[in-house]
């Protein structure tokens, strides 16, 4: 009996003896899945050339990073979040309802978005009307132009003969994911715009102009396949037929197995992306509650650090990593204002 | 600055149990001889210390758990007023602040003076509470230690108290299941009706479309956001069908081999092997799952023709059969040697030969065992988590092909929760939900394999 | 009449099906031990080679005038590191060939110069010969994991530097040695940095908290249900309750810890407390039935002579059956710590997935355990990151084979036969 007294109050003492719940003193860091890889090196770099812990970062997808970010000021609060898309309004003002109202944006750089699939066969040509009809949920009856029908197209060449008979299989990112906003607004909208019909609805219709040209196909032919980037990349290499949608960074990291898709008859390199002629790209940002700036220690160091010419610049060590530089002027005016924590304006 | 509490309280106890048992054994001498103690002295010794420790810890585990409230609020006291109007999130930054600066960790840098000032206070506050906290133990533990002590007398009845408390302490502890279970009802219930409020429960159990990443901001087109859980629940049934088809003839026919067959050094070299297969995490069977058994199954697809999906339901279900192939076996084992040897002896005796004697009597005799052995196996199938999140799809397609991708209730769980904590929309609710559904489905499965399995047991006894 | 000594053919028959039975009960269990061996191969043959890393040698200067500031970490070390590149090789002159070379060698070689010179400041001003980590690509090539014979442009690896390889080493200036990084680190986006000591450290202080709890708790949970439950209905309900939760599903538990231990008591994410806490609920129902089963082996003879000589009840069970039936809760403790060990999805849900470098201190550090480690080096797009999730796995297997083993040496050795 003793000694089961003594071991359970050893034991139960050992647990106690912890130090009550120490304050928060490294950087918490949530939000994109495209980011992730580059503020993961950032991190890295700062933490092992400073005396300050690594910051922590978990990948959450762009619209949960804002979800969590906006949940309010205070330690149990994300400092930063990464966004593959700016912030939207309606964000914003979620952020405000919580008292989260000096929010940073920084822009770090550009990613392209890119179709990849398996480098045995030979490389998909596709415009964004394609891309469109390939993936949108309601399309217009190609033998009645003027009504919208459910998508019918099963295979590629069923949209245009000249691309391959396999069946359409598209893994890509979930709603939360910016990649998957990104997408939705620079590839098959502009793709539905290209439809009459559709283009006239924009004007008498906004919201039917909204489902119609942003809602993915539910039918099997877009599998949803999380956030998980590299996963999607092991699948492509094990299937022939399947189309990937993400960043070019992991494209970039995986050129020997994989192989971007022309999209109007460019294909999604390092060159053609920086200089704008590959039309998917997006702009990469993070965001920063100005009020953890001086509270949560090693904040101004992290941004000093993802803001400088060695991490961000053209031949920076993010360059390598994928990440598609700003020219110079606009990188010096963000670091500008992040050195002078300029805050945004509400919309 | 703790750390030194609890041994001191460890080191008293121990000194009030060997006064106590001094005590008891002197009184003992005094009075004619140890039958004349009610209790063993030994029982003195451990009531002694049990009434000097039971205080101080109870006061000290106070202290660690409201320590951190109590300075808090004091330092926020100490704070000028125009820090102290901050809201109640905002605070916590300050505090938090103040917290690292006092650790002697790194602040910010540039915090202000009233930061630093408070930090100080902080320090003060926080070493004047622990050592009045220590002495507060260290007083809780002599003091009813002293009292215990003086009332050892020949006639107290130490044992009773010292067994009484012991008892307590161990329905505390079996309680800990209940409250699990409880834990686990109450923490997945309540999302779970909050769920249902938004999404009604007929449409929940008997919808057939499955989409739950509902558009994050009223200016997104998201999914339709139904929730419909019939096709995840068919693809868990896919999967864990798949599962059952790899796991019960080749579990069943080695639990057989091994307890009707093998050769006894056979058996001793067989069976932790086939036992290891239940001991690799999953994590590493969705590994292989992905990268190994999903590209060569598609690869065997391919080249006879088929139309195999990467995240094929077959490619998980195969490996998951596989894990579960020790389940089946071991419990099947236990069971089949569960038989009495007298009914195979007379089975033999009638002229069959050992199959036919497995066939028609250790089989019908072990059949009640052996299904609920399965039931615990496919309840096992069900739950399973990592292989289907690495090698399953997330699409939820209702379909029974074992070639296509289908989803899992695990799957969509983990989907829906990792890294989204927002509480409030249906979104996050439903993985509570599917949750809930879950842990029904596999209690019940579990209730009836338990009850199968004890009463089988009971037949032979 | 049919000949006894011949069987006929429905003998013949019966005889068949029961060669054919044994066959296939034969043949089910080689089935699954080729599955054992073969997941053991995979995994070891893809994982071996992380146990070397490619390791190149430079001649660094360390000129005085690069020390100016006083604080030595102020210096130029990645800029130091590309002029000794550079002086190994004159002939690189051109911009697009410059960045060629420099990424044949890991970043992580200009914070092995910074170590060097802080530990010995004497280094200053001298030219040392040093061996820095190559670049996770060049050590997939060194390890044959790279083909050198496709196309250029499918290559990560340009025919130039190639080259470069070539000549290091047939100089004997690019080795493979022993990869201690992976034992002394944490976790990196650098694969040739990558460690697995935060993990593991994790899982230790995981570990620690699940054991220190569930042990205690689950020993005297087994002593009350075996030895003085009253057979009443709470009683009844307490066993189908604790059988019921060793089949619940483990992401269950980890829906529990969300809505409980983080959302409701506030204790911080992704931190050991919380998975602790997460997997002794988890493993208390083993540890309970490996208790009971243990006590049960207990003959009651031996309670019975206790009880006839006069002791409590309570005194049988702490001086006699426990000891007795130690060894084997003992051994029931220590598979359900291995289950612990390897156990990930609960961890999910409590946030333990997360980017995290430093090797955690305490048990209110962020930190990683071991599976969750596999699971996100299986999500990581460098190619060096397969087999290093692989030797994670070695590594984690190993650590349950040596606690499964000891559970078996433990219970042969301490089994007693009544």
């Amino acid at each position: 009996m003793k000694l089961k007294t003594i071991a359970a109050a050893g034991a139960l003492s050992l647990l106690l003896c912890g130090p009550a719940l120490a304050a928060r003193d490294y950087i918490s860091i949530v939000g994109s899945s495209t980011v992730y890889p580059f503020a993961t090196v950032v991190a890295e770099q700062f933490g092992k050339t400073t005396g300050y812990k690594t910051p922590k970062i978990e990948s959450t997808g762009s619209g949960g990073g804002f979800k969590l970010f906006c949940g309010g000021v205070g330690i149990n609060h994300p400092d930063i979040t990464n966004a593959s898309r700016a912030i939207k309004s309606s964000e914003m003002e979620k952020c405000a309802e919580n008292g989260v109202n000096d929010i940073v944006e920084v822009k770090i750089g550009y990613d392209g978005i890119v179709l990849a699939h398996s480098k045995s066969v030979a490389p998909l040509k596709l415009t964004r009307q394609e891309i469109f009809l390939a993936l949108a949920k309601d399309v217009p009856d190609p033998k009645n132009p003027g009504k919208i029908i459910p998508n019918p197209y099963k295979t590629w060449n069923e949209i245009n003969s000249n691309l391959p008979p396999t069946k359409i299989e598209v893994l890509g990112p979930p709603p939360t994911s910016g990649t998957r906003d990104a997408f939705v607004e620079l590839a098959m909208e502009t793709g539905a715009d290209s439809f009459d019909v559709i283009k006239a609805m924009k004007k008498t219709d906004k919201e039917g102009y909204k489902a119609l040209s942003q809602t993915v196909r539910e039918d099997g032919a877009y599998v949803e396949a999380g956030e998980n980037d590299n996963l999607i990349v092991q699948k492509l290499q094990a299937n022939p037929a399947a189309v990937g949608i993400f960043g070019f960074s992991f494209l970039d990291q995986n050129s020997d197995v994989i192989q971007g898709s022309f999209i109007e008859d460019m294909p999604p390199t390092f060159e053609a992306i920086a200089d704008g002629s590959y039309p998917v790209s997006r702009p990469l940002y993070f965001y920063v509650k100005k009020a953890h700036v001086d509270v949560i220690p090693g904040m101004k160091g992290y941004l000093d650090e993802f803001t400088s010419e060695k991490a961000w610049g053209e031949d920076g060590y993010l360059a390598d990593k994928g990440l598609i530089p700003m020219p110079a002027a606009e990188r010096k005016q963000y670091h500008e204002n992040v050195a002078a924590l300029k805050t945004l304006e509400m919309k | 600055m703790f750390s030194y509490i609890t041994p001191c309280v460890l080191l008293l106890s121990i000194a009030a149990y060997y006064l106590g048992t001094r005590r008891a054994n002197s009184i003992a001498a005094a009075s004619g001889g140890m039958k004349e103690l009610h209790s063993l002295p030994t029982h003195y010794g451990v009531f002694t210390a049990i009434c000097s420790a039971a205080p101080a810890l109870i006061i000290f585990a106070l202290w660690i758990f409201f320590e951190d409230k109590i300075i808090s609020v004091l330092v926020t006291r100490s704070l000028p007023a125009d820090l102290q109007q901050l809201s109640a999130n905002e605070l916590t930054l300050v505090l938090n602040e103040v917290k690292n600066i006092a650790y002697g960790g790194f602040g910010a840098g540039h915090s202000g003076e009233a930061v630093q000032a408070a930090a100080k206070t902080y320090n003060l506050l926080s070493e004047f509470a622990s050592n009045l906290v220590a002495g507060l133990v260290i007083v809780a533990c002599i003091v009813p230690g002293c009292i215990a002590y003086k009332k050892i007398t020949k006639d107290l009845r130490a044992r009773n108290i010292v067994e009484t408390t012991g008892m307590a302490f161990l329905i505390c502890c079996s309680g800990v299941a209940i409250l699990t279970t409880l834990g686990i009802v109450l923490s997945v219930l309540f999302e779970a009706i909050r769920f249902f409020q938004s999404v009604p429960l007929t449409d929940f159990i008997f919808g057939l479309d499955w989409s739950p990443q509902t558009a994050m901001r009223v200016d997104q087109a998201g999914s339709s956001g139904a929730f419909g859980a019939v096709p995840v629940f068919a693809g868990t049934l896919l999967i864990a069908v798949i599962a059952m088809m790899v796991a019960i003839p080749i579990g069943l026919l080695s639990a057989i081999y091994l307890s009707e067959y093998a050769s006894p050094t056979f058996r001793t070299w067989a069976k932790p092997i086939l036992e290891i297969l239940a001991g690799i995490p999953t994590v590493v069977y969705g590994f292989f799952a992905a990268l190994t058994v999903a590209p060569l199954i598609r690869d065997l697809g391919s080249a006879t023709g088929f139309t195999v999906s990467s995240e094929s339901a077959l490619a998980a279900g195969l490996v998951m059969g596989i894990m579960i192939i020790p389940f089946v076996s071991s419990l099947s084992d236990d069971v089949i040697h569960a038989v009495p040897q007298s009914m195979r002896d007379g089975s033999f005796g009638l002229g069959a030969t050992h199959f036919e004697t497995i066939r028609y009597v250790v089989i019908p005799a072990a059949l009640p065992g052996i299904v609920g052995s399965i039931l615990l196996a496919v309840s096992r199938a069900i739950g399973e988590t990592m292989i289907v999140v690495m090698a399953a799809g997330l699409s939820a397609n209702l379909s029974f092909n074992p070639l296509s991708a289908v989803t899992t209730v695990t799957v969509q769980i983990v989907t829906l929760l990792v890294g989204d904590q927002e509480f409030d929309s249906p979104k996050t609710l439903a993985a509570f939900a599917l949750g809930l559904l879950l842990f029904v489905f596999t209690l019940l499965l579990n209730v009836i394999a338990l009850r199968v399995v004890r009463k089988y047991r009971e037949q032979y006894e | 009449m049919t000949n006894l000594l011949e069987p006929g053919p429905k003998l013949r028959r019966r005889y068949r099906a029961e060669k054919i039975f044994k066959r296939m009960g034969l043949s089910a269990i080689i089935a699954s031990l080729c599955f054992v061996f073969f997941l053991f191969y995979t995994i070891i043959s893809d994982g071996y080679s992380a146990f070397t890393q490619t390791y190149i040698e430079i001649e660094v200067s360390f000129n005085k005038d690069l020390f100016t500031d006083a604080n030595i970490s102020k210096a130029d070390f990645p800029g130091l590191v590309k002029k000794s590149l550079l002086k190994m090789f004159p002939e690189v002159t051109k911009r697009q060939d410059k960045k060629l070379l420099y990424s044949l060698i890991s970043p992580s070689a200009a914070y092995t110069m910074q170590e060097l010179v802080e530990e010995t400041p004497k280094l200053i001003g001298t030219t040392q010969k040093i061996w820095v980590l190559a670049d996770d690509d060049v050590d997939m090539l060194i390890k044959g994991k790279y083909q050198r014979d496709v196309p250029e442009s499918n290559r990560r690896l340009k025919d130039l530097q190639l080259k470069w390889i070539d000549r290091l080493t047939a100089e004997g200036m690019l080795e493979k040695k022993f990869n201690t990084t992976f034992f002394t680190s944490g976790d990196s986006r650098e694969p040739e940095l990558a460690g697995i000591l935060g993990a593991a450290k994790g899982s230790l202080l995981t570990l620690l908290i699940t054991l220190s709890l569930s042990f205690p708790i689950g020993v005297a949970a087994a002593v009350y249900l075996e030895e003085f439950a009253p057979a009443n209905r709470w009683t009844d309900i307490i066993e189908v309750n604790i059988n019921n939760l060793a089949a619940v599903p483990s992401i269950i538990f980890g829906l529990l810890g969300l809505a409980i231990f983080i959302n409701f008591w506030g204790l911080p994410r992704s931190t050991p407390i919380v998975g602790g806490l997460v997997l002794t609920l988890m493993t208390l129902p083993t540890i309970i039935i490996a208790g009971r089963a243990s006590l049960k082996s207990v003959p009651p003879s031996i309670r019975e002579a206790a009880l006839g000589i006069g002791a409590s009840k309570m005194q049988t069970v702490t001086h006699h059956v426990l000891p007795l039936a130690l060894p084997g809760m003992l051994t029931g403790t220590i598979i359900g710590m291995a289950q612990a060990l390897g156990e990930t999805a609960p961890l999910l849900m409590i946030g333990m997935v997360a980017f995290i470098v430093d090797v955690p201190g305490s048990f209110t550090d962020p930190s990683a355990v071991l599976p969750v480690q596999i699971y996100l080096w299986a999500d990581s797009p460098e190619r060096a990151f397969t087999e290093k999730t692989s030797a994670a796995i070695m590594i984690l297997l190993a650590f349950l084979i040596a606690m499964n083993s000891l559970a078996v040496f433990l219970r042969k050795k301490f089994e007693i036969k009544w």
